[in-house]
Parts: structure tokens; sequence; C-alpha cells
């Protein structure tokens, strides 16, 4: 078996592969994936433990976590389409109106 | 390419906390040597540096499509690791949900917005995100490092045959976790409503569009 | 003491009535709103007759000891620890003279108003505030403890305020109501005192207690002085500025700025004869200082000549008859003073009457004349006004006070109670008083007659369009004239001081005042030196009369404008109200009002405006102006922020913590043990350090270290380090704990 630490070193990279893609990105779209993809890493550790705990209530996690995703992915990007109608842009950096 | 390399700066940097130091007692094991003659921890390797390799191709594409392609191809990986761990209903519906429904949804997004950027690098203020990279590398270092105690510590030895059978998991699922599951189905049928609603925009009423009294309903 | 069951609404109704008026007034039509206002006012002038002649006259009669009294408690008002304070009303002979006093003359100014008020557009709100203060006057009477008193008596001051300002349209009156106002606030700082000094003295606020408790007020001094003393001094304060005595009388002239029955009612008949009533309450605490009383004896009649001899030189027909009023509360203030105080409240009640019909009667003229009331433009009114005329020359006869006008027996019963008196403290207070308002009594008849000679005989000197307008008073002005005229005219026969057994007063006032030192009043003088006082009185009032007739009886005559002229100087400062407004101003209102502008430009515009309310608002402008930058509207920046958040959380919850468990006391050569046990089952990998007695020497001991023993007595200090491996030396916390040791 692999041991429990390189699963875990795994899933930090991906969330910081996505932070970074969160962070850094202009396009919503590709921020939204990052996000997605910080969510992903959460779970690997998730499913990483409950293989290591021999505990099922891991996986029952993860697979909330996925239904909350897909949830949070269709309104982002119905949100998405929404700036989109009116902005014409869908740079994140460009979207700042709501400020002082 | 050197931003690519700049972005790997602070997976490389948990590197030598890793390490370095001198290497607790009781935390979280990393195998001993003969590990490498393990073929699991080969097709582990070659999961993880495909799903770590493709999440980087994603979040560095100009080309929002090739980036649903790279994510896809990232959480086939990740769905390989989950069959690793035993995990094979949720490696399916990494599959199914993930690859299939939410990725389609992007790429149907991308084909209605479809335009390719000038720029793909947010940099504006870009003191307050190296700021925020640091806090990512501290992040790291505190949790790779300081946070695991030997509670936990892994069980050794091969988990029970039935462990992340379908049955095992609805077992789980609909005993345990009956609430949350039933909340969540509510929260997909509010982000569905949601996602409506926002998406659809406000339109100008027009006279052809109300129906004639009488007419049957026009199905959208 | 009797209880009976309708005495709280002899001051209910009139207050049901005010709320009636000023609630609804405005839309009742205006006969309902005379109907109101006069009919509370019969209606407790009914029940106080009856509380009076019905329920208190029989108990008088009985004579059994103690004061003969009918009583109502309402309710309990405070109740806090020991202190109990009922809303108690008592009539007993003193308060039932003056709720008749108050309700009957009441009355019949409330029927004269509405003769009066014909033309006023805002009459409710005039009818409820007369109202209102018959009420309130009825509560300062009724109450049975100084803090019930002090209700009536800061209402009907409230009234007077309100009333005075009446017309408060003109600035004048509205600063008139203001110095009223003012003024009488000092007044009411002594009644307070006085309050709360009787309150520290005898634990007890209700007059019958205080009464019980009259010795400790003799027997606890203060300053060398018996509490009686400060009590009564205080108390007198407060009398002197609702009864306007010197030096706080100067702000009744200008309550003349009120609609005249206003100035009938309160500012004569009834208001500013509640410190007389105040000083006549407290009679047992008075009789028990000489020294107060002779105080109040001289203000009483230093007040009383002074004010009769500014009399001389007024223009303004009511402000002539307000010095007059100063003058008459001087007179029974004299009296209370001298320990007459029988004498003092039977000329309250003939004052009541005549100086009720001398100020309806100057309304009355003042309503012919157009409302003016300049006398030097009046004259021969006596054939256009006829009835104002004749009521207005009787209640002049009783003000004199000629034989047999009330004013003869009220006034001779407090001449013969000056000269009679004896006061310990200082011998020849009577003797100076008796001399002092004699003088006053030669002027008061001189000024009054001038008065009714300036105003009724002789040529109108009035022009040509107030002469063709000149009438009598319809009959709801004149006959309340003629009903208190009547009452200036006989009222006094139920005085008649000479012979004892007719002296319907002193005798029903006899068990409120007692026997006391000063008590006995005139009653010892033999009857022929009293039948000497009352003719040296009458000889002098004639004089008076006389020489008024002699300088005024055909309008101003040669002779006193040749007088004018050669006491020049005298005339000015008498003109001048001897300059006391000048004085005040000079030496309270200048220097206050500049401490005002100080504070107003200092402290309020710079301190508080400048400072802390723009300087605060500068503050939080200033600091928001930086803090919203953190809200750039970018969610990536806001991104960067969480991720810093939970790296700071996680980082700072992950380092180790320090505590430990030890007894805080132990003993010289005692085993005493530390255990930080418990932070083991964090499961990290720590190391504990010890250092006792603070000396900076640690011992890596464990997290249990064997049990110390401690070598000198004292306070020590235990320090322990835990350090987590992982963190490397800088990761180290420590803390302290102090053990205090015992031989």
């Amino acid at each position: 078996m692999v041991p429990l630490g390189y699963y875990l070193i795994l899933a930090a990279g991906l969330f910081a592969v996505g932070a970074l893609g969160a962070i850094l990105r202009r396009n919503a779209l590709i921020v939204l994936m990052s996000l997605e993809l910080m969510l992903n890493a959460a779970n690997l550790t998730l499913v990483a433990f409950a293989r290591a705990h021999h505990d099922m209530r891991g996986h029952v996690l993860a697979f909330l976590v996925i239904a909350v995703a897909a949830a949070e992915a269709a309104v982002g990007l119905a949100i998405v389409v929404g700036v989109f109608r009116t902005r014409k842009t869908v740079a994140v950096d460009e979207i700042n109106e709501m400020k002082f | 390419m050197s931003r690519i390399l700049a972005l790997l700066v602070p997976l490389l940097a948990t590197a030598p906390a890793l390490a370095g130091g001198q290497p607790p007692r009781a935390t979280i094991e990393f195998g001993a040597p003969s590990m490498w003659g393990n073929p699991a921890f080969w097709v582990f390797l070659v999961l993880a540096a495909g799903s770590l390799g493709l999440a980087i191709f994603t979040i560095t594409r100009r080309n929002a499509v090739m980036a649903v392609v790279g994510l896809v191809g990232s959480f086939f990986c990740l769905a390989g690791i989950y069959v690793l761990l035993y995990a094979h209903f949720l490696a399916v519906m990494q599959i199914l949900v993930y690859a299939g429904a939410i990725m389609v949804l992007f790429v149907f997004v991308i084909m209605v917005l479809g335009r390719e950027e000038s720029e793909p690098w947010a940099l504006r203020s870009l003191f307050t995100k190296v700021v925020g990279v640091c806090a990512l590398f501290l992040l790291g270092y505190v949790v790779l490092r300081l946070v695991p105690t030997p509670a936990l510590a892994a069980k050794g030895g091969a988990p029970p045959t039935s462990f992340g059978t379908v049955g095992a998991f609805g077992d789980v699922l609909f005993k345990e976790y009956l609430f949350p599951f039933e909340a969540v189905s509510l929260l997909l049928l509010l982000a569905v409503i949601g996602a409506i609603v926002i998406a659809r925009g406000k339109r100008a009423p027009r006279a052809e569009d109300a129906p004639a009294p009488g007419a049957p309903k026009e199905s959208r | 003491m009797h209880e009976i069951g309708y005495l709280h609404l002899i001051p209910l109704l009139p207050l049901l009535g005010a709320a009636i008026n000023l609630i609804l007034g405005k839309r009742l039509p205006r006969p309902v709103v005379h109907f109101v206002a006069c009919g509370v006012v019969f209606a407790a002038a009914t029940l106080a007759l009856n509380a009076v002649f019905g329920d208190l006259y029989p108990l008088w009669k009985a004579g059994r000891a103690g004061v003969p009294a009918v009583s109502q408690t309402v309710y309990t008002w405070l109740h806090a620890g020991d202190f109990t304070l009922n809303l108690r009303l008592v009539v007993d002979p003193l308060a039932g003279v003056m709720i008749l006093v108050v309700t009957i003359v009441g009355f019949f100014i409330h029927v004269y108003s509405m003769g009066y008020m014909a033309h006023e557009p805002d009459y409710p709100r005039f009818f409820g505030y007369l109202n209102l203060f018959t009420g309130s006057m009825l509560i300062l009477v009724l109450g049975d403890s100084l803090p019930v008193m002090f209700v009536g008596w800061e209402g009907v001051g409230l009234c007077s305020y309100l009333l005075i300002g009446f017309w408060y349209q003109k600035d004048h009156n509205a600063f008139c109501g203001r110095k009223a106002f003012i003024v009488n606030r000092i007044g009411d700082f002594g009644f307070l005192l006085g309050m709360f000094l009787c309150f520290v003295t005898a634990d007890t606020l209700s007059l019958a207690e205080l009464r019980d408790k009259a010795d400790l007020f003799r027997t606890v001094a203060w300053l060398g002085m018996p509490i009686a003393f400060w009590v009564g001094l205080l108390l007198f304060v407060g009398a002197c500025g609702k009864s306007a005595q010197l030096p706080l009388y100067v702000w009744l002239p200008d309550a003349m700025a009120g609609p005249t029955p206003v100035s009938a009612l309160i500012h004569a008949a009834t208001m500013v004869t509640a410190g007389v009533y105040l000083v006549a309450r407290m009679n047992f605490i008075y009789i028990l200082s000489p020294a107060v009383m002779a105080v109040v004896a001289l203000v009483g009649a230093v007040t009383a000549l002074y004010a009769a001899t500014m009399g001389f030189a007024q223009n303004d027909f009511k402000k002539v008859l307000a010095y007059s009023t100063i003058s008459q509360l001087g007179f029974m203030f004299a009296a209370v003073g001298v320990g007459a105080f029988s004498a003092g409240i039977f000329h309250l009640y003939t004052h009541a009457f005549f100086k009720a019909c001398l100020f309806l009667c100057a309304g009355s003229v003042m309503h012919a004349m157009g409302d003016r009331g300049d006398i030097r433009e009046m004259g021969g009114l006596r054939r256009r006004t006829p009835i104002t005329h004749w009521t207005f020359l009787l209640s002049t006869i009783a003000i004199a006070g000629i034989v047999p006008w009330s004013g003869f027996f009220s006034k001779g019963a407090i001449l013969a109670g000056a000269f009679g008196a004896e006061n310990p403290a200082f011998h020849a207070v009577g003797m100076v008083v008796w001399v002092l308002l004699l003088a006053a009594a030669l002027c008061t008849a001189f000024y009054m007659f001038r008065l009714y000679y300036l105003v009724f005989s002789g040529e109108c000197r009035a022009d040509e369009h107030t002469k063709a307008h000149l009438h009598e008073s319809p009959p709801a002005m004149t006959i309340p004239l003629m009903v208190l005229a009547g009452g200036a005219v006989v009222g006094g026969l139920i005085g008649i001081t000479m012979v004892p057994r007719i002296d319907l007063v002193s005798r029903w006032l006899a068990p409120v005042f007692g026997t006391g030192p000063g008590a006995a009043g005139a009653h010892h003088l033999s009857l022929g030196t009293e039948l000497g006082l009352e003719a040296l009185a009458l000889v002098i009032a004639g004089a008076g009369i006389g020489i008024a007739w002699r300088l005024y009886h055909n309008g101003y005559s040669d002779l006193v404008k040749a007088l004018v002229l050669s006491l020049r100087w005298a005339h000015k400062v008498v003109f001048n109200k001897y300059y006391v407004d000048e004085l005040y101003d000079l030496l309270l209102v200048r220097p206050l009002r500049g401490l005002a502008v100080l504070c107003h430009r200092v402290l309020d515009a710079f301190v508080i405006d400048l400072v802390i309310v723009n300087g605060s608002a500068w503050a939080v402008d200033f600091l928001g102006r930086g803090a919203k930058r953190l809200q750039s509207g970018d969610v990536q920046r806001y991104l960067v922020a969480i991720l810093v958040g939970v790296a700071g959380i996680v980082f700072f919850a992950s380092r180790p913590s320090a505590s430990f468990t030890a007894p805080r006391q132990a003993r010289v050569g005692a085993p005493w043990q530390a255990d930080a046990s418990p932070l083991l089952r964090s499961g990290r990998e720590l190391t504990f350090a010890w250092d006792f007695d603070g000396k900076g020497k640690f011992e890596a001991l464990g997290a249990r270290p064997a049990p110390h023993t401690f070598a000198k007595p004292g306070k020590h200090r235990v320090t322990l380090k835990v350090c987590d491996r992982r963190f490397g030396s800088s990761a180290c916390r420590e803390t302290v704990q102090k053990v205090e040791v015992t031989p």
C-alpha cells in the first residue's frame, strides 16, 4: 500500500495549484475551475484518511462535497453568464464595482 | 515559462520542510525504501504526476477549452487514485459528476461566451498576491509539518472487504447522513432555480410573447 | 384623625377640568369650556364647604386633645426600605381656611374670567391653566407631607409661569414669566434643602410625624443653632421666593404682565400667600427657634414698609396693586414672625377678598380703557363705571383699615400681636416690627387712596377715542366684584380680636397653633391697650387717606408737582423702584451671563462641538478613508485575505500552550507538587522546563516534576516553559504562578 503522507502531499499540491489559479487568473471560468481543483484536493484528503482509518464516513463527506460543488458550479457559471451579458467581459479584475 | 516555475515555488518549498529537520516520531509514515518495488506505488506515482501536471496545465492555458480538457484529465487521474484508495464508488462519481456533468457545463458556457483573452494573468495589485502566495506557503508548511499528531496515524493492514463498495457507502449515507443528504438535494434544487433566474436575465416583454388567451402554454 | 372618602376629589376635579380644557378645549364650544372650568371649581368649593363645616366642624366642636382634622390616604406614593410616603390629604382648621379661600375666591375669579376673556381666541388654554392652578394650589394646601406640598408648590409655580406668559407672542410677557420662574427656583431650592434637613433630622417627611418629633429639632444643633433655626430659615427662603418678600420680591411686579384675573387669583389672593401658609403650617418648628422667628418678622415688616413706599410713584394701575400685595404679604409674615399665626392667616383671608376685588376692578377699568393701565390717562371714571367704582372704593377702605371693614380687624390683630410680642432672642423685635408696620399702614392708606382718586375722581385725562369707548363691564365681571367687595366689607367681623369670645378666627385656629410661647399673641394685652392700639391704627389710616385726598382728590394737584420737583432725587429713586432690578442685574445677572458666555464659547463651542463632536467625526472619517481601501471590489484580493487569515489561524493554533495546576499556598519544607501532564494529551512532542523562585535557571524536569520544597517563606514565582521540538527553540510558551509560602 501507498503511505498516507504521499496522498496528503499530492492533495496539498493540488490545493496550492488551485489557489494560485484562483488568485492569479483573469478569466472567471478558469477561476471557477481552480475552485473545483481546490475542492478536489480536499476530497482527496477525505478519501485518503478514510482509507487510513477504515472509516466510510470520509467517502460520504466527499460525496456531499461533490454535490455541493455541482451546485456551486451551476450558480457560479450562471453568474458569469449574467455578468458577461451586461459587462461584455469575464475578467475578474475588471468586475470590481462592488466597493466603497 | 518562468511564470510556471514561479507557480511551482511554493510546491517546491514544502519539500525541504518534509525532508529536513528531525523527523517527527509518531506522525505520518512515508514508508520504507522497499516501497519502490511495489507496483501499486508506481501506479500512484504516475497518477499523482498526471493529476498535478494536468492541474498546472489547466491553470496556465490561454484557451479555456484546453483548460477544461486538462481539468477533465486531472479528474480522471484523481478517480484512479480513488480506486487505489478503495473508493470505487467515489471514483465512479468523480467521473460521472465531475468529468461528465460539471465539465460539460463549463464547456457549454465557454461556447456561449467563446472569446480568448489578450492577457490571461491578473497581475494587478501584485504585492497583495505575493503576500497570498507566501501565506499559502506558510499554510503548507504548518499543515504538513506541525498539524499531524499520533492521533492521525493510520491503521495498518488492508480494510474490510466491503470497504468502499456501493453497499457499504449507502449504508453510511442513508443511516448516518440522511439529513445532510436531503439537505444537499434541496440545495441542488435551489441551485438549479437560482442558476436559471440569474442566467436568464431580464427580458423586455414583447407583444408577441404574450400568449393568446386560451392558447396552450409554450414550453421553453 | 377622621377618615373621609371624598377629599381627593377636591384637587382632582379642577385637575380633571384642566385636562378636559387643555386636551379637548379647542373642539368644544365656548359655553362648554366655561361650564367645565367654573363647574369643577364650584364642585370643589361645595366639597370643601362640606369637608369644613360638615365633617371638620363637629370634630373641632368636640374639642378633644390634638388637632381636629379629617384626612384621606389616597395611596402609597413611595415605599423604599423603612421609608414610606403616602399621598395623604388632610383638612385641619388651617387647611380648611385655605381651601375655602382658594375655592370660593377662585370660583368668583373663574366667573369673572368668562367676561374678561370674552374676546380671547385661546380661551381653553387660559381656563385649563386656571383649573390646573386651582388643583395644584389645593394639593399644596391639603398635602400632609412636605413632598406632597412640594408637588403643589411646584405646580402653582408652573401655572404662574404659564399664565404670566399667557400672551407669549409678546417677548416682554415671556421674559416676565421666565423671571418669575427663575426667582421662584431660588426659593424652591431653599424649600428642598429645608425638606432634606427635616428628613435627615427626623427620618420622616409627614407633617403629623414631624410635629410629634418636634423635640428633635430643638435638641439637635448645628453651628451653635438648633436645627429648627436652619429648617425654619431654609423653608423661609422658599416662602420668600413664593411670597415675594425681600430680597426675592422682584418677580411679582413683572408678573402683572399676565391677564388680570391671573394677577387677582395667583399673584394676590392665593399662590403668593403659600409662603405664609408654609410658615404657619410649620409653626411647630418655628416656635422652637426665636431667632428664626425674629428673622421672619423683620423681613416681613421691612418688606411691608419698603414695598408700600414704592407704591407712591408707580403709574401703572396693576403695578401699584402688585407692590401693595408685596406689602400686605409683609404684614402677614410679620404676623407669623411675631407668633401671631392666627392674625397672619386672618389677614391672608381678608386680603384674599379685598385684593382680589381690587385686581378685578383694575381688570374692569382696563377693560373699559381698552387694555391700558396707565393711571395718568385715567380719572373721573366714577360716573362711567359705577359698579367698579363702588366695589373698588369699598375694597380700598378695607385695605386702608377703616372700621368695620375687614382690613381693620386683621391689620389690627397683627399690630396688636407685634406690640405684645415677646422674643427671647431679640427683645425689641416686637416694637421694631410694630413701628415699621404702623408706618407701612400709613403708606398703604396713602397710596391706595392716591390710586383711587387718580382713577375715579377728578376729570378724565384720556384721549377722546378712549373716552367715547368707556363702558361698564358685563355682569359676569361685575357680579364677582360685588360678591368679593361684600366679603371685603364684612369678612372681618369673624375675627374681632378685642373680644376673645367672638374672635372666631383665633378660636378656630387655636388647635393648630396651640398655646406655645409665641402663640398667645395679643391675648395678654389688656382690653384698654388693645383699644388704644386700634384707635391709633385708625388715626394713622385716616391720616394717610387725608394726605391722599389733599394731594390727589382732583387729579394731580399743583402741590404734587411742587413736591416731586423739590424731592426730585428721592422721587427718582422711588420711581425706579430703588434700582433693585439694576442692582441684581449688575451683581447676579451680568456675572452669570458672562460665565454662561464663557461656557458657551469655550466648553460648548470649542471642547464639545469642535473637539468631541467634530473631532470624533473627523477621526471616524479618517479611519474610514483608510479602511475603505480594504474593500477593493477585487475578489482575488479577498481570496488572498482569506488565505492569509486561514494560514494565521492555523499557524497560531498549532503552537503549544502552557499551563499547569499547583496549590497556591505552600509551607516551608513541605512538599509542593506542580503538574502539567494534561498538556501531553495534545499528542505533541513537548518538553517541559521548570524554574522555581524566579531565578531564571530552567531545569528539564518533565511534565510532572518531583515534589518541590521551598526553603524560604514569602512569595515565590514558579515558571513553566513548554516547547514543541518541531518548532525549534523559538516556539516556547511560558506561564507563571505565584506561590505564597508560609513558615
